[in-house]
């Protein structure tokens, strides 16, 4: 079904803010257009208005500070934060994870924000981002709050977003750099798909976190393993972490078994 | 025919020539039906049912026609007209009833996308819900509800087909072939087993699309992406009771149609539509969620095979059930039925064989032709139980194969006596062994798989299809001489990317003894120019429209040489040609160019003689006959193509997760006419055959409604799915009647490629795997004993996947050779 | 509204919807048909573009997005009716059957080759995993690939063998 809307895409971030706030329910953000332009199409969103924050002057940069770690701002695709050289560098637990999302063509527009704001239970980046402790700076005409991304996940493609509300930062901690990462992700064929199981691991400094993805209706951190810890009870930990489902494409005993599988290959990974 | 070659090595055919239409379709300059714009064109869409099972109370159009920019808007009670190619059951657009999810029950004409989107939204259509049947087996039984209660009074083609009035079921075909009792009485084992597959998609890269304009006078004209522009002339025509004359089809460039594309889909609404809205041009563009509901799939199957097997390993006895889920209208699922019962054995000689093969109606979308036209389906079924009848009797599965091959003297299912010529199924199973070692591991699987800790398995499967057509199928080409002596060669055998036009080129080219360079072959067919052909289905094109390409040149030539013989005052049988010219045998300075012939010959004193040159060939299937419709025995294969795969596939014991490390495919094709495209049949074939065996099938809910109408959760292979090794092997025992010998190999390559996969699989880890498609869960199931998981219906988004209950003994208790017959599964 | 988008080096100045994709805008106002719409949803690959250098699905871009950029489409791939090395490699290794996704394939392709000019067997496979073929089953396309860069031989060149 064709959606029809009206497009605006302002250029400074005061003017975003206001159209917002002044559109309410009826405006949806668009970041890279790869889940929301699909969810047009089924009529599962259907706003009068698509408000494009791309061309807002600084929101397609990517920073760094030595104090806060990376800032990555809204209109940084998948891509970018795959083909970075300092990112691969520092924290390469967003490369395992973005490298698995989707195809080359979705990765050059898919955004790492819009990617976590949808909210699927599926996301490849978000297990990565809590993995990380990341953080969420959450903008919007009457202020900024910060929530850390333990708290940004609801529901399935639920958050903590209210109307009017963009999430305009995140920022993965300096003290996360260099934590050694890996990243399994159960698919139906070799090529792009969605994930069916995702486990996704950082190890830094005699701890562990595991990042469980499409076995909750959010994705799951587990978190303050010791990596001396026997695996047995980390596989325990992330399997009374999650509560899989049964669905078309896959049952609940399998995923079950896939988690279980999963966090011993990216222990071993991280070895 | 076999071709003069003159003993001399052969310019055209044999060699890779790169596709004739190729720079069209990579400079983006090839037009399909979807790219092209009428003036006045309009936008059609589709309002389709969200129920697979209603009655349909009431159906409110006006707000929908009063809505500024539409021009047409149709129910089902608006066409008083019947579809079906052989039994004519279904509604243009539903009438009181739905049969499935997806069903169209209105349509709309308008100006743009938009608003013909909008159009459909107000069209109110109140239900009445009711159960549907989904389990073909459910189906059969004596009080189920009926899909056509009317069957009894829908008029079919009598000399093949027997619907069942009164039941579900559109079709029964019934095979009879020596004394099955006897023949089980004499077995020391019998094992009867069960295998299933779900309905899988074409998925053909462009979706269905017409472009359709009703004019006043009813001059119709349809352009359409299809595989058979004369058979949707020919049904439409029927259907709505026009001349055929009155009426032309014009297939553009076609975006792949793999059979679903095969016979007559859309066109009828679309032009309804156009006439409603007063002759002006309307297209329709199905979405590709429309194309996985609205147009139909693969019939699902379900295949019940009871073999007999003698103390020595041979066969004596096979009884085969075949329940064919058809959906919601027979279409051509009724003929796949039939096709399928007289090759349901495979390439193996039966003596005493019954075959009961069911087209039955289910609430589902439903089963059009998709190559291999039920080949796919069955041989997963055969093969993989022609593996567990090896295992069980305890002799090798390829030792057993080949004990019960066919070979020249065998008799097939319907009578048929396999030649010389016939084909060679046994080097190509002999050859897929080879090539992957079958029976040991090497060292370096031996490392590899110590080293991973992943099991290495080898899998076998043959197969073989003949052309699924009428018995007097039939078709012409008419190759014309430009007056430079190039020629156009004008045939309705689609070019779909299967590359029949190069074929036919070549074949032009190397009849004539010209380069490949001076042959054209018009790809868009017109049946208003192009001769006629019967469909692009099937793999008989290269030997029926190559049989007729070779008649229609040399009818070229003899024109040429009649006139030639006047110009150059000689018999035409002391004339000779090149690519260039007609000259005398022994004074080849005596010569004159086609060029100069080519439109009428012109004397220097100004007298014309001749005329322009054009060569017809036309060429009949020979010798086939109809099918007994108690016995099956008949004549009905117009050539047998044979072929094996061989799969080595490497498995993770622990989660079921599999690899394909290596397929190697092989065919006996004749004569390969050109190695690449051949080669990209074998493979195209090949990885459509995986597909289907790992990540296709439609699934559904208990209320019928279709969960995965998109990519998203129906996925087909990409780039990164393929096998480590592939090879693409050609034998070439000629086929006598086929041009230069070559037999079709169209559809071939997709058929055993999941029997072959399952066999590796079970054979790396035990797992008895009978349900398409293999995930990995279900390996992992299959290798625990597990109940298996047939997610083909499914309880519902969430909650648990239906578990179909099976009683499987162990493997161990499946055979006991003793005195007496034993009787498991 | 009106945008205004360089295709192909050409500038066009068009008025469309708010909501038109960049797919539908390339198709219909500038008349460009190479690019095809096999599913509207991002998964098959074959309305391929590059829009500002970089490759896209464009059923799932805005046309709006792309004022003031310079899109790449199929068409502009071939040169004073010179086919370009990738659309020659294509034709004499077969990577074409019905012909629907290789306007698609060969943008992805031509992106791959101007970030990688010697990309593996395994980096093609990445490359294109975002374009689907019924027809080919891939192989021949790969072929085309590794011919087009310069790296096939026997060893890569697959062949039909004949017993």
């Amino acid at each position: 079904m064709t959606a029809v809307f009206a497009y605006r895409s302002p250029t400074q971030r005061t003017e975003l803010l206001s159209l917002l706030a002044d559109s309410g329910e009826q405006a949806r953000v668009m970041a890279g257009g790869t889940d929301l332009l699909i969810d047009m199409r089924n009529g599962v969103a259907h706003p009068e208005l698509v408000v494009n924050l791309k061309n807002v002057e600084g929101f397609s940069a990517m920073s760094w500070s030595d104090t806060e770690g990376l800032i990555i701002r809204p209109g940084v695709t998948v891509n970018d934060v795959l083909f970075d050289a300092r990112i691969r560098e520092d924290y390469p637990l967003l490369i395992a994870c973005a490298r698995d999302l989707a195809s080359h063509q979705i990765r050059n527009r898919a955004t790492v924000i819009g990617n976590v704001v949808n909210a699927s239970p599926c996301s490849d980046m978000a297990p990565a981002l809590l993995c990380l402790g990341a953080r969420a700076v959450i903008s919007s005409k009457a202020g900024q709050r910060v929530v850390p991304f333990t708290e940004f996940f609801k529901g399935v493609k639920r958050t903590v977003l209210r109307p009017g509300e963009i999430l305009e930062e995140v920022i993965v901690p300096a003290t996360a750099a260099a934590g050694r990462g890996a990243y399994c992700k159960l698919k139906r064929i070799k090529g792009h798909d969605l994930g069916i199981v995702g486990v996704a691991v950082m190890r830094q400094n005699g701890s562990l976190r595991l990042g469980i993805s499409s076995c909750a209706p959010t994705p799951v951190l587990v978190a303050d393993l010791s990596s001396t810890a026997p695996v047995d009870t980390i596989v325990a930990a992330a399997r009374g972490a999650v509560n899989p489902i049964d669905d078309l494409r896959c049952t609940r005993e399998y995923r079950e078994h896939m988690v279980e599988v999963f966090v011993r290959r990216v222990l071993k990974e991280v070895a | 025919m076999s071709e003069h070659t003159n003993g001399s090595a052969m310019k055209s055919v044999g060699i890779n020539h790169p596709r004739l239409e190729a720079v069209s379709k990579v400079t983006g300059d090839a037009l399909y039906t979807g790219d092209m714009v009428m003036p006045g064109m309009l936008h059609a869409k589709v309002k389709r049912s969200p129920h697979a099972r209603a009655n349909i109370v009431g159906i409110d159009t006006s707000k929908a026609e009063a809505l500024p920019g539409v021009h047409a808007v149709l129910i089902g009670h608006d066409l008083d007209y019947r579809l079906g190619l052989y039994v004519v059951d279904k509604d243009i657009l539903a009438k009181d009833v739905v049969r499935h999810f997806g069903e169209a029950v209105a349509a709309v004409a308008a100006d743009t996308v938009e608003i013909a989107e909008r159009a459909v939204e107000l069209i109110d259509v109140e239900y009445e819900v009711l159960t549907p049947i989904l389990d073909p087996k459910d189906a059969i039984k004596p009080d189920a509800p009926l899909v056509h209660p009317d069957l009894g009074s829908y008029s079919f083609v009598e000399a093949a087909f027997s619907p069942q009035p009164g039941t579900n079921v559109a079709n029964l075909t019934r095979m009879r072939k020596g004394d099955i009792e006897k023949g089980f009485a004499e077995s020391e084992w019998i094992i009867e087993r069960e295998y299933t597959n779900p309905s899988v998609q074409h998925v053909p890269m462009e979706t269905h699309v017409v472009i359709a304009q009703w004019k006043t006078g009813d001059e119709v004209t349809l352009w359409t992406s299809a595989q058979s522009p004369f058979t949707v002339r020919s049904l439409f025509c029927s259907a709505m009771r026009l001349p055929l004359n009155q009426v032309r089809v014009v297939v553009p460039h076609v975006g792949g149609g793999f059979g679903g594309k095969a016979g007559i889909h859309l066109e009828p609404l679309v032009a309804c539509l156009s006439r409603k809205a007063g002759g002006r041009p309307v297209k329709l563009q199905a979405t590709r969620e429309e194309e996985f509901s609205l147009l139909p799939c693969r019939s699902a199957l379900t295949y019940k095979i009871r073999t007999g097997v003698g103390s020595d390993g041979k066969i004596l006895a096979q009884r085969m059930t075949m329940y064919w889920d058809a959906g919601a209208y027979a279409d051509y699922a009724v003929n796949v039925t039939r096709a399928s019962s007289y090759s349901a054995a495979g390439p193996y000689e039966i003596p005493n064989a019954w075959v009961d093969a069911y087209t039955i109606y289910t609430n589902k979308p439903y089963g059009t032709a998709y190559r291999g036209f039920g080949h796919v389906e069955f041989f997963w079924g055969l093969e993989r139980h022609m593996e567990l009848v090896a295992l069980a009797i305890g002799m090798d599965p390829l030792e057993f194969r080949r004990k019960n091959l066919l070979h020249p003297g065998s008799i097939t299912l319907t009578g048929e006596t396999i030649t010389d010529h016939t084909g060679n199924v046994r080097k190509c199973l002999d050859e897929a062994a080879k090539a992957i070692d079958y029976g040991t591991l090497t060292p370096g699987e031996q490392e590899r798989q110590a080293r991973t800790g992943r099991l290495i398995g080898k899998g076998l499967a043959t197969l073989h299809k003949a052309p699924a057509m009428p018995s007097f199928t039939a078709t012409a080409v008419v190759v014309k001489m430009n007056s430079d002596g190039s020629v156009v060669v004008n045939l309705a055998l689609s070019e779909i990317g299967q590359g029949s036009a190069t074929a036919v080129g070549q074949i032009a080219a190397e009849t004539l003894g010209f380069p490949v360079s001076k042959v054209k072959v018009a790809i868009e067919t017109d049946t208003d120019k192009e001769p006629y052909d019967w469909q692009t289905v099937a793999s008989k094109g290269l030997i029926l429209s190559g049989n007729a390409t070779v008649l229609a040149c040399e009818d070229l030539i003899k024109q040429a040489y009649e006139v030639a013989a006047q110009v150059l005052r000689c018999n035409p049988i002391d004339l000779d040609h090149d690519g260039e010219k007609v000259f005398v045998k022994h004074h080849p300075q005596a010569s004159v160019t086609f060029a100069a012939l080519s439109i009428g010959y012109a004397y220097p004193n100004g007298n014309g003689i001749g005329g322009p040159l054009v060569g017809v060939g036309r060429y009949t299937a020979q010798g086939l006959s109809n099918l007994d419709k108690e016995t099956g025995q008949g004549f009905p294969a117009l050539d047998w193509t044979y072929g094996a795969h061989g799969v080595i596939v490497e498995v993770d014991p622990e989660t079921g997760e599999f690899d394909v490390i290596k397929i190697a495919s092989v065919f006996d094709v004749g004569k390969v006419i050109n190695p690449g495209l051949v080669r990209g049949q074998c493979v195209g074939g090949m990885v459509q055959g995986l597909g289907t065996a790992v990540c296709e099938g439609y699934i559904y809910d208990e209320q019928g409604h279709l969960l995965n109408p998109s990519f998203t959760d129906n996925k087909i292979p990409t780039a990164k799915d393929l096998p480590e090794q592939i090879e693409s092997i050609a034998v070439e025992t000629a086929q006598l009647d086929g041009p230069f010998g070559a037999r079709g190999v169209g559809e071939h390559p997709m058929i055993s490629v999941a029997p072959a996969l399952g066999n590796a699989i079970h054979q790396a880890t035990g797992a008895e795997l009978v349900h398409m498609p293999i995930r990995f869960e279900d390996v992992w199931r299959a290798m625990r004993s597990m109940e298996p998981i047939d997610n083909s219906i499914t309880k519902s988004p969430v909650g648990s996947c239906r578990s179909v209950e099976v009683s499987r003994p162990s493997l161990g208790e499946r055979a006991v050779p003793k005195t007496e017959p034993v009787t498991v599964g | 509204m009106k945008i205004s988008v360089t295709v192909n080096g050409h500038l066009y100045e068009r008025n469309v919807e708010d909501h038109w994709t960049l797919l539908r805008f390339l198709r219909e106002s500038v008349g460009l048909t190479g690019t095809k719409e096999g599913c509207a949803a991002g998964e098959c690959g074959a309305c391929t573009v590059a829009l500002n250098g970089k490759t896209v699905n464009s059923c799932l871009v805005l046309a709006a997005e792309a004022d003031g950029g310079a899109v790449d489409t199929i068409e502009g791939e071939a040169h004073d009716g010179e086919l370009s090395s990738i659309q020659a490699a294509f034709t004499r290794n077969h990577a074409v059957q019905c012909g629907f996704c290789t306007g698609g394939m060969i943008m992805s392709i031509k992106d791959l080759l101007r970030r990688n000019p010697k990309p593996s067997v395994d980096e093609i496979k990445a490359a294109i995993e975002g374009n689907f073929c019924r027809c080919t089953g891939y192989v021949q396309i790969i072929e085309a690939v590794l011919d087009a860069s310069g790296q096939l031989t026997p060893a890569t060149k697959g062949e039909l063998e004949y017993v």
